[in-house]
């Protein structure tokens, strides 16, 4: 419990005021808790827990701290939140027709968004959504080049479902994944033909090392680079090494349409996995990275298991995904010891297991790095914390706000303003890239879409959810927070608690105090104060 | 409508001045405009074709060897018949025929408005295949990486990172030199944050097509304005968190940028020219209507960035490009005319980047794989048009200008050069050059000392 009030940069005013609203929706939260939690054999009471640690938590492990999860939350304690959030399994993306109405094929990928974005606000998997939207944003799939919209929602369960599986499974589910045969041409990526003078496509090779293994050049557990005697780092392949992947990875052709005669080259379909096709396979020798050869003569399966052993041996593999997920859940500066820490639990869960996915998300929530501060802001490094990617910011506003979102909405439009366009990255490099570096050389991947533009689009957007109308699927209820204005004090207490854990800094307070006071009627002064603290960049930077 | 920025500009700004120093913030405040060393107007216009473009299909040599080797190499990506433009010949009449689809293009170079600058791409130093295989000179770093080369083509250091982009540092220049009487940002990005208008001392503004970057949900009552004001007073104070003071600079700067840009914007009048209503056709247009107000803005010297993506064509190559091409030639023509309507034409030079070049040989799905030299469009009424720059490779798979087998042809002309060039033509002096372009001088020639190409005055 903090003290100080005023006395430093931060204050906490949370802690004073338990408000009317916080108390009604501490037990509706309980309610909730009980009615949905699964029974577990753990009857260990949960640690005590503060309203800002849980917010903050759940900032980084949720779509938004809403007073209901910070409630649920303090009940059952992280461990066992963590274990009851491992066993959800409710949001998933709606199938879309292959032909629209019109008998075209349907490219209409809306349905799709907002039920994402439904999801994202209403439903109790949280944490597994966190992750799999992460994890999507690796092993980007685009409609810029792949049009039907059914392929998304089978694609999308990719990531769903191994959000607390294994990276091998990943690797391997989005190999065979005909979206992703399609967006990178791993399908019908037939062997070279000396007549034709033709290669194979380099396209899934490449970017299957690049961006989802292994990057580059090789990494330290920590993160660091690994150099030569020179000092130089050391590539983690070259295109040889690239050619001769292509080359292991060529003969799988589309899933057979229903009703349809396979062939050696399927025309597109999505539902399914990609299948192979000896024929087209390239069977001779191919020496890949880390010394590995894979012997002539294999089928393409063997040859895909050999490229995926190959992968998961790669010490440079651990790093340089746990480094990625850290920074899409908890900060864009992770410490080397803390990269280190989640890289260790990559390569060995304990029990032997390399790429668990439940035991490297539960390290890295847990990590004292994450939770440091949670109950003393003042502890935080100054450079923790990450910028809200847009999708981010858009849910966690609106579950601050006591957001409903029905299938009509039409966020994913405001999404794509700020840089976020579901399902529609620009490349596949993303939305915007791990590496991408801002001020004082910090590392700040959301940043590449954070420009002049999409500033000044956030505070139009916070302008329109405060003061005006989103659209007709997506309302906000202020109520509670007008309830919560008894005083000004108050009601900055109870915004505080919502959006930033508790931390309001002392500039911030005052700002939003300033613009509140400037209005007579109650409404109006929690409108601006609601806007001066979402626009701020305190609240855009979770820290 | 009432402009708030008038309201409370001032106010803001002094604090924002204040906070400046080196944290890019704008240098608020007004510049000596005696200090003014340039009286005309010049634009640079930067098109990135995102993904890579494989130009080997953008203009072709159609002598006799040459188109022959071109068609029996390629094969199913060859362009033949009508999917070419007709044949037209260069200033010295040698025969070369654009895509179909850049008709517009193809036009531009027979009027002699657009000039060609052939294999062209980032370099340390000249290299040959020798070389190159055996690594015994500096090679770019992180070859054939999309990421990579794209940031060799913005920041023209090939060595590795560079955290300032060629144009942000001509940028740094034209500030150095007071060229411009404004604290609006040389660089205008309609893409978003790019690498390449990244200074040292300055910071690009990127605006959305059709935006001015005014914020809405301000009037003129006292209410209003306490908000806005205490929205404003909170990204001049030091939070503490170090990514929150770096976003505070970003909307900081975006408020100080639209409190110009909407003021200038509003004394623009509709453009008689139609631009087609495309991605890259709405950035052309903002490019042509924030030209046209440049005088309002304060501006005699801007560099634009637009772009167009998906050119990264493993597959499917011939009908992606079809489409990418009739875009961007339909663009580029109706920004010609727009620079024609407002008497602009030999002031502003736009040019293409890409991330490289790509295979000569093509993959199994008719496309081609991730390469290096690229040949790239200057357009403009300065221009020295119908003209090659630079040198078509050779080809050949495996031959003098290959790196290995598959036609990734090492480049002849670096992107020094061709940053050099329209460098100069902006207004860098050759003894600033070198400081803007570090391994320009590696470029000399006995006929170009320099290492500029020629292809503006």
């Amino acid at each position: 419990m903090k003290t100080s009030l005023f006395s430093s940069s931060r204050i906490s005013i949370a802690k004073l005021s338990i408000s009317s609203l916080a108390i009604a929706n501490v037990a509706l939260a309980m309610a909730l808790a009980f009615s949905s939690a699964p029974l577990r054999g753990d009857t260990a009471a949960p640690t005590y827990m503060s309203d800002q640690a849980a917010a903050r938590f759940l900032d980084q492990a949720t779509w938004g701290p809403t007073p209901a999860g910070i409630a649920q939350l303090k009940t059952m304690g992280i461990p066992a939140w963590l274990n009851w959030q491992f066993s959800l399994y409710d949001s998933d993306l709606p199938d879309q027709p292959l032909l629209n109405a019109a008998g075209n094929n349907n490219t209409d990928l809306r349905p799709v968004q907002t039920a994402f974005i439904v999801n994202a606000i209403t439903n109790d998997d949280q944490l597994r959504q966190r992750v799999a939207f992460a994890l999507s944003q690796l092993w980007v799939v685009s409609q810029d080049t792949v049009t039907p919209a059914y392929a998304f929602p089978p694609y999308w369960r990719i990531f769903r479902e191994q959000a607390f599986g294994s990276y091998r499974d990943v690797i391997r589910a989005v190999t065979l994944s005909p979206a992703m045969g399609r967006y990178l041409n791993m399908a019908n990526n037939n062997k070279g033909n000396a007549a034709k003078g033709t290669s194979p496509n380099e396209n899934y090779a490449r970017e299957l090392l690049q961006l989802f293994t292994l990057g580059l050049v090789q990494l330290n557990a920590d993160g660091s680079l690994v150099v030569d005697a020179h000092g130089v780092p050391i590539p983690t392949y070259d295109q040889a090494i690239v050619t001769n992947m292509a080359k292991a990875l060529t003969g799988w052709t589309y899933p057979t349409a229903p009703g349809a005669t396979p062939k050696n080259n399927n025309p597109a379909y999505y539902a399914g996995d990609m299948f192979a096709v000896a024929a087209n396979h390239d069977t001779s020798a191919k020496v890949i990275f880390g010394g590995v050869t894979i012997p002539a003569g294999q089928s393409a399966e063997q040859d895909l298991d050999s490229v995926i052993d190959a992968i998961m041996a790669q010490p440079t593999l651990a790093p340089f995904v746990s480094k990625q997920l850290i920074q899409h859940l908890v900060t864009s500066n992770p410490s080397p010891g803390y990269i280190a820490r989640i890289s260790a639990v990559f390569t060995n869960n304990g029990q032997g297991s390399s790429g668990d996915l439940q035991a490297v998300i539960t390290a890295i929530l847990t990590d004292p790095e994450a939770r440091n501060g949670d109950d003393q802001p003042l502890d935080i490094a100054p450079t923790f914390g990450h910028l809200r990617e847009p999708v981010l910011f858009v849910t966690s506003m609106l579950r601050g706000l006591n957001g409903n979102v029905t299938n009509t909405n039409t966020l994913y439009s405001r999404t794509a303003n700020l840089g976020q366009d579901l399902f529609r990255a620009p490349s596949v490099f993303s939305y915007f890239s791990p590496q991408f570096r801002g001020e004082k050389g910090l590392s700040a991947p959301e940043f590449q879409i954070y420009s002049t533009q999409t500033a000044a689009f956030r505070n139009d957007y916070v302008y329109t959810t405060v003061y005006g109308t989103l659209d007709k699927g997506t309302t906000v209820n202020l109520a509670p927070f007008l309830d919560a204005n008894s005083t000004l004090e108050h009601l900055l207490g109870v915004i505080s608690d919502t959006f930033l854990h508790g931390a309001i800094s002392a500039n911030l307070y005052q700002a939003a105090y300033t613009a509140a006071a400037a209005n007579k009627a109650p409404i109006d002064q929690v409108k601006a104060a609601l806007y001066i603290v979402l626009t701020s960049t305190e609240y855009q930077v979770i820290h | 409508m009432f402009s708030f920025n008038h309201v409370n500009r001032r106010t803001f700004l002094r604090t924002t001045a204040a906070a400046a120093g080196s944290l890019a913030l704008r240098p608020f405040g007004l510049m000596p405009a005696l200090a003014q060393s340039v009286s005309d107007y010049r634009a640079l216009v930067c098109v990135f074709l995102f993904g890579g473009n494989d130009s080997n299909n953008t203009v072709i040599p159609m002598d006799d060897a040459s188109y022959k080797a071109y068609t029996s190499i390629r094969g199913g990506l060859a362009l033949t018949g009508t999917a070419l433009a007709p044949t037209i010949t260069d200033v010295n009449g040698a025969p070369f025929a654009f895509h179909a689809k850049l008709a517009e293009v193809s036009a531009m170079f027979a009027s002699r408005e657009l000039a060609v600058v052939a294999n062209a791409g980032p370099l340390v130093q000249p290299l040959t295949r020798a070389q190159y295989q055996a690594q015994q000179l500096a090679i770019p770093s992180n070859l054939f990486s999309h990421s990579d080369q794209q940031q060799l083509w913005q920041t023209s250091i090939a060595q590795g990172r560079s955290a300032t982009g060629w144009a942000g540092r001509v940028a740094d220049y034209a500030a150095a030199q007071k060229w411009n009487t404004s604290p609006f940002p040389t660089f205008f990005s309609t893409a978003g944050n790019s690498l390449m208008g990244n200074g040292a001392q300055t910071q690009p503004v990127a605006v959305a097509p059709g935006q001015s970057l005014q914020m809405t949900g301000f009037n003129s009552s006292a209410a209003s304005q306490t908000r806005y004001n205490a929205m404003t007073s909170l990204l001049t104070l030091d939070s503490g968190v170090a990514l929150s003071q770096a976003a505070n600079h970003v909307l900081s700067n975006s408020i100080v940028d639209a409190s110009l840009l909407t003021n200038a914007l509003a004394k623009a009048t509709a453009l008689k020219t139609v631009f087609p209503t495309t991605s890259i056709g709405n950035q052309l247009k903002q490019v042509a209507q924030v030209i046209q107000v440049h005088a309002d803005l304060g501006m005699n010297r801007q560099i634009f960035f637009v772009s167009l993506g998906g050119f990264d064509t493993h597959a499917g190559q011939i009908n992606t490009q079809v489409n990418l091409y009739g875009q961007l030639s339909a663009a580029l023509a109706a920004f010609r005319d727009a620079t024609h309507e407002l008497v602009l034409a030999p002031n502003v030079t736009a040019f293409t980047e890409s991330d490289f070049g790509r295979t000569f040989q093509s993959t199994s799905g008719d496309g081609s794989d991730h390469a290096w030299g690229s040949h790239h469009l200057v357009m403009g009424g300065a221009v020295k048009g119908g003209q090659v720059f630079g040198k078509f490779p050779a080809f050949q798979l495996g031959g003098p200008d290959d790196t290995d087998t598959r036609g990734r042809w090492i480049p002849t002309t670096s992107v020094d050069q061709y940053g050099a060039t329209l460098a100069s033509w902006f207004g860098v002096p050759d003894a600033a050059l070198p400081g803007i372009l570090p391994n320009l001088a590696n470029f000399a020639t006995p006929t170009s000392p320099t290492g500029k190409l020629g292809f503006l005055g």
